[in-house]
This record gives structure tokens, sequence and C-alpha cells, in this order.
């Protein structure tokens, strides 16, 4: 018996209202401000960490093709298997939480960096390079500040996403704001949910706030810094016991093949269909909501409600939302699709939106000079001058999804992010990595797929705008 | 400007942090009923407890993971811990942890298969090509057992069943309340518990088939910790009486608790062995 739309209907509903009761929200605040404080620690190690190394591999000092290469591969590790290997690494806590998250942003984050200043204006950087500017001044004098902007819009996107992903700090036994939605949402407390809804919408809100602010004042940098360096050493590990990790990580390999090989084809088609299942999905509903949300588009009782609505859909994780979906819609990959599809929705449409109030003046002008009408100017001038940015972000958000539909896995969601997170949770270490080798290839796949089509399209550096 | 409130929130921050210096004892517990912060909260009185009879700070820590709370046992992050029959064996394999004491219910534990009142499946062969739930996949009482018992009834999960893991008691419990699947597999002392406090509306739900008995939760050590140290916190479990320390046995859903000992393991150990998830 599957749900019919009736009661999954009336499931929904019991989000609202939600549970606003004194004891409630008192029992949030710490959960509140354990999230902003992970969140916070691991922004700054992220900032700098990836400053650091994009700054290598743009200065092309030795090994940077493989520090390139490395932070790729990082990235294809689904969080909550990292937050394993840090919990072997510095012992069961906060501080596992916050390496976890640092190492995965900060392969993410590098590798945009990196991307960014490779993309940078080569003009100022060939003439600093002629007046025989070793790598390292070059590096640091031209590309720096050449992109600085850019370097801080994504900075705190960074923040915004590690606010969100800070559910897999719970895993590893400290709280936070991501591990009380996903309690509330498995044993069905859906008015907790609703309110734990409602705050991270807030959080998000503040942080797109902080983010206009840093822009606007650099100097404010200054005070985000101090909370970020305060906060790491308040989360430092309080262990690392080197000598046992390593034996550790040993017995993780050989990596194994599973018992069952003939079901991996299965289990990789699975991920395939709601890695591009999920970002078709998102793409289709991030087109109106992109146009409802622009600025230069819309009128402002139109875009205000869209971009809230796009904040909603973002700011629950897509693990959440499968289990959400799990409670009113059964089993299997359709899950997974609906899941990243929903949270891919939020997070493209506000790229989408910001796409379109990008795109150069003049040739709207004139199509508005032909006397076209709304529709007209937004269909045939809008649209297919911020074409090509879209299809960009669409297909980073691919790559992003072939990993995240490796996390919900995790959900029962199914493909071979379940083998792994099952293969993890029994031990089956050394089968572990051979699922991680396979997530890893989609991953690169995906990836190399994507610089193709970006060199084709000449754009690189739309992701931030 | 900016300066004066940098300093003022690194006070801030630091200020908030410059507590609880002294180690205090680390003590674990599987999520076999949720880790949101109000169950943590719930769990406090039991905090103050093994605070006062160990004579030490003790930190309670609820990972939403199995996983994670059995390697913290092996490096050393967590020094006692709660867990379940399945993941002792693993973690007694793994990392030589010591078991102290558990609940005497634990020594003929059950597993609850519950369906929909209204549903047409009334055993387990009915159960054949229905959406199922277990609980968390390193469950002794939400999957190992099941597990087991299905296939002695010629029903493999495998294949016969589409079933997803829920990660929890309560969750598998509410799965089939809502009829998001047409039945699962829980901890009996998770049901009862359910039922008595009304999360879990007992005109929705039935039981149509329990377990064989088998061994479950305990309590272990990690296996560097002082004997004189483990010997108090089994005694802080055995003293608890009925009718005099009813607050703290209600957070732990028992009567009275008694030693533990491997052997007892030996037939789950088997099992799980037979099953590939050891």
């Amino acid at each position: 018996m599957t749900p019919g739309w009736e009661s999954a209907l009336s499931q929904l509903r019991q989000f609202y209202p939600p549970d606003l009761s004194p004891q409630y929200l008192k029992a949030l605040v710490v959960p509140l401000l354990e999230t902003l404080q992970i969140a916070a620690a691991a922004t700054f190690l992220v900032i700098v960490f990836g400053l650091l190394l994009s700054l290598y591999v743009g200065a092309r000092l030795p090994g940077a093709r493989l520090l390139y290469a490395l932070m790729t591969c990082v990235r294809a590790v689904p969080d909550l298997t990292l937050a394993i290997f840090c919990v072997i690494m510095f012992g069961l806590g906060k501080a596992a939480g916050m390496v976890a998250l640092t190492i995965f942003y900060t392969a993410a984050t590098g590798k945009v960096f990196a991307d960014l200043f490779a993309s940078a204006d080569p003009g100022p950087v060939e003439a600093l390079q002629s007046t025989g500017g070793g790598r390292v001044a070059v590096a640091l004098v031209g590309l720096l500040p050449l992109r600085l902007n850019d370097l801080l819009t994504y900075g705190a996107y960074q923040l915004e996403s590690v606010v969100r992903a800070a559910t897999i700090v719970g895993a590893v036994g400290a709280g936070g704001l991501g591990t009380e939605l996903y309690g509330a949402i498995i044993n069905y407390e859906y008015p907790r949910a609703g309110t734990l809804i409602l705050i991270l919408v807030m959080v998000v809100a503040v942080v797109d706030r902080l983010a206009w602010l840093v822009r606007r004042y650099p100097k404010f940098l200054l005070v985000l810094a101090v909370v970020g360096v305060a906060s790491v050493l308040m989360n430092r590990p309080h262990m690392v016991p080197l000598a046992y990790a390593i034996g550790r990580f040993r017995s993780m390999l050989p990596p194994q093949a599973p018992d069952h090989l003939e079901r991996v084809p299965g289990l990789v088609g699975e991920t395939l269909l709601m890695a591009f299942g999920g970002t078709l999905l998102a793409t289709i509903l991030a087109v109106p909501l992109g146009v409802a949300a622009a600025r230069n588009l819309s009128p402002v009782f139109v875009y205000f409600p869209a971009r809230r609505f796009l904040e909603f859909l973002r700011s629950v994780p897509e693990v959440a939302w499968g289990l959400v979906l799990m409670g009113v819609a059964g089993l299997g990959p359709k899950i997974g699709i609906l899941a990243l599809g929903l949270h891919s929705a939020g997070s493209l449409g506000k790229l989408f939106a910001e796409s379109l109030e990008n795109v150069p003046p003049e040739p709207v002008l004139a199509m508005t000079a032909t006397g076209g009408s709304r529709i007209a100017i937004t269909s045939f001038a809008h649209l297919p001058l911020a074409f090509a940015p879209m299809v960009v972000h669409s297909l980073f958000r691919l790559e992003w999804n072939m990993r995240a539909a490796a996390v919900v896995g995790m959900i029962s969601a199914g493909g071979i992010g379940q083998a792994l997170f099952n293969a993890q949770q029994l031990f089956h270490y050394r089968e572990m990595v051979w699922y991680l080798i396979v997530t890893w290839a989609l991953v690169m796949l995906t990836d190399a797929i994507n610089t193709r089509v970006r060199k084709h399209w000449r754009v690189s550096e739309v992701i931030v705008r | 400007m900016t300066r004066r409130i940098s300093i003022l929130a690194a006070a801030l921050v630091l200020t908030a942090g410059l507590h609880a210096q002294n180690k205090p004892l680390r003590v674990g517990m599987i999520p076999d009923a949720g880790a949101t912060a109000a169950s943590v909260s719930e769990k406090a009185p039991l905090q103050a407890y093994l605070t006062k009879a160990l004579g030490r700070d003790v930190e309670l820590i609820i990972p939403t993971n199995y996983n994670a709370t059995v390697e913290a046992l092996g490096n050393g992050s967590l020094d006692f811990a709660y867990l379940g029959g399945l993941t002792f064996v693993k973690a007694h394999a793994q990392f030589g942890v010591v078991p102290l004491v558990q609940r005497s219910s634990d020594l003929q534990f059950h597993s609850l298969f519950i369906t929909g009142t209204s549903s047409s499946i009334h055993s387990l062969k009915d159960l054949k090509g229905r959406n199922f739930a277990f609980g968390d996949i390193n469950s002794t009482s939400g999957h190992l057992m099941p597990f087991s018992e299905l296939k002695q009834a010629g029903i493999d999960a495998d294949t016969d069943l589409h079933f997803r893991y829920t990660g929890s008691h309560p969750a598998t419990a509410k799965a089939v309340e809502s009829g998001a699947v047409d039945a699962g597999a829980l901890d009996e002392t998770v049901y009862n518990s359910m039922i008595a406090d009304g999360k879990l509306d007992k005109t929705k739900v039935r039981v149509f088939y329990t377990s064989k008995p088998f061994v479950d939760y305990v309590w272990v050590a990690r296996k560097d910790i002082d004997s004189a140290t483990q010997e108090k916190l089994t005694q802080a479990f055995t003293r608890l009486k009925e009718g005099q320390d009813d607050e703290i046995l209600k957070i732990l859903r028992g009567k009275s608790f008694v030693r533990a000992n491997n052997q007892e393991y030996d037939a789950l150990r088997a099992v799980a062995q037979q099953l590939k998830m050891l």
C-alpha cells in the first residue's frame, strides 16, 4: 500500500503550524549556537586553506597538478564517510565534525578558487611576470587582487553551505541544527521539523546579509576572522592518535570487490538516474523560479516571495528532503530524484536569477526600443543572454548531485551510495573503499564532461556571479 | 570601531569555551531512541546519577551513527558505551571492549514485527513482496534478528521484500503507523514505551509476530579502563531499584540490571557471522 496523494498532503500539512513552544525553542538554543560556531570555524579554515592551496596551484608551483587532482578526489568522498575517517583520526566529538567539514569544503573551495585564478585576466599577470617577479610574488600581487571580489562572494556562499552541511556533525556526536532536523523528521515530529526549517531559512537569510556586508565593507571580514579563529580554538581536537589511525586506515586496504559484483552496474545506473533526474527536475523548476526571483524582471511582490521560497527549498538538505518524501511517497531512486531536485532547484533558482540580473544591458535596451512586450523581452533577450551561465550552473549542479546521490544513499534511496554506506556501517571497510573508488570515478567523469562544455561555451567563472 | 567589535567578539566566544578543563569520563550511547536535543536533555537525570556514582564529571554523547560510536571506543575518545548486541559483538571483535552490565530483560529480548491494524498481514510469510522497514543496519532487534527470522520463515529480505533502513526504532514504528511501509520490525521495549507514552497510536498498529528470544543491549568499557572504574559503573547500575530509582529506570527502559559476560553472545555471534554482518 503506497499512501496516496491525499495522505501525503495531510502529512505535509503537519509541518504547519511549527512547534514554537518555549520549552522547544529553549532546547534549540544550544544546537543553534553549536551550528553557528562550527560553521564559523569550518568556514574560516576552509577559506584560509582553500586560498593557500589555490594560490599554490595558481602560481604553478611544483606538484600543482597533483594537488588539483587530489582536491577533486577528496570532493568525491561522501561527507559521512569523511566524518568516520575524522572520528578515527581525532576522536568522537565536535572536532571530528569540524575537520570533516573543513576537509570537504577546502577541497571544493580550493578547486573553485584555482579555477578562478586560472581564468584571471592574463594581461596584468603577464605584465607582472615580465618584470621578473617570482611565481609566488605574481600570484600574491597579481592573481589575488584580480579575483578578490569573486573570492569573497564564493566564500560567503560556502558559509551558507557549511551551516546546512552541519548535519554530519551530529553523526559524530555533536548536536547542531542539521541533526535536530534529521532527528525530528525520522521521528515524524513534523511540527518541530517546521520550526527547524524556519530557523534554517532565517540563518540562510542572515548569512546572505553578512555576505553583502562583507562585499560592501571588506573590513568587516576582520570581525568574522576573529570569530572564526576563536571558534576553531574552542573546537580543536583533544586527541590525535596518529599511529593508531594509520594502522586503522591501512586495514582498509587493499579495496575488496563486493560478493555480488553483478549488482554493481544496476547500482551505478540508479546513481546516474538520481543525479541526472534530480538535476533535470531542478533545472525545469529553476527556470520559472529564477525568472520570478530576478530583481530586474519581476516586481517586488513577485521576486520577494520567490526568493524566500528558493531559500526554503535550499535550506532543507537533500537527506532531509529525502526523509520527508520517504514518509509520504515510498521507496527507491524516485525519492532520490525528488530530494536532489527540490534542494537543487533552490540553489539553481538563485543562481539563475543572478545570471539573469547580470546580463549586459545593451541588447535588452535594443529589444525594448523595438517595443517588445515584457514577456518577449524576457524570452528573447534575457534568457538567451543568460543561457551559457545557466548551462554551466546546471552542469556544476550535476557534478554536485553525482556526489549527493551517494549521500542520499544513506537513507536507503539506493544506488552506489547505499551500498557504500551499508558497507561502512557493517565495518566492511575494504569493500567501502572499493565503492568509494566507483563513486570517485563517477564524479571525475562528470567533472571531465563539465570542463569540456565550459571550454566550448567559453565560460569559466560564472559560478560565483 | 572594527577592531573594538573584533576584540569584543573574541572575548565573548572565548569565555563561553573556558569551562570544564578537568577531563570528564565520556559515555556514549547508540541512538536507539533518537539523538535530538530533546532526547539528550531527557537523559540529563541519568548523567547526573552517573556523575554522582562515579565521583567524576560524566559527559553523555549520543552520535546519530552506530559506526562512529564503535570507532570511538577503538581510539579512546569514549570510555564507556551503551551498545546493542550486534554492535557489541563487533566492538569486541575489533577492539576487545569489556561487557559490564545489562538489563535483566536484555537476556531474553524480543523483536516485534508490527503492521497497520487493518492490514492483511498476519504472518511472516504474508510479507512477501511488501514494503518493509528495518531500523538501523547495525541494530540487533531492528535488523539482524528480524532478518534471520524472516530467512527461517522462507523470506529472503534481499529478494522477497522492498525494504529500507529507517535509522531508528521510533522511526520504524512511525513509518508503519503512517502507512509509509506495510510492516516493520523493532525493539520491544521501544514499542511498549511509545505505546505507554502515547507517542504511538495503539489503534493504528498491531504486533503480528514476536521473535524468539535473544541477548541484546549491554554497557561496555573500553579495554584500557581500570577495573576499579569499571566496577563503579557496574555497581551504579546493579544498585538501581524499582520504586527508588524510577526516573533513571524509565530512561533506561528497564527494571533491574545484572552483570554481563561475553559468552552470552555466542549464539548472536554465530547468526551475525552466518548472515555476513560481522
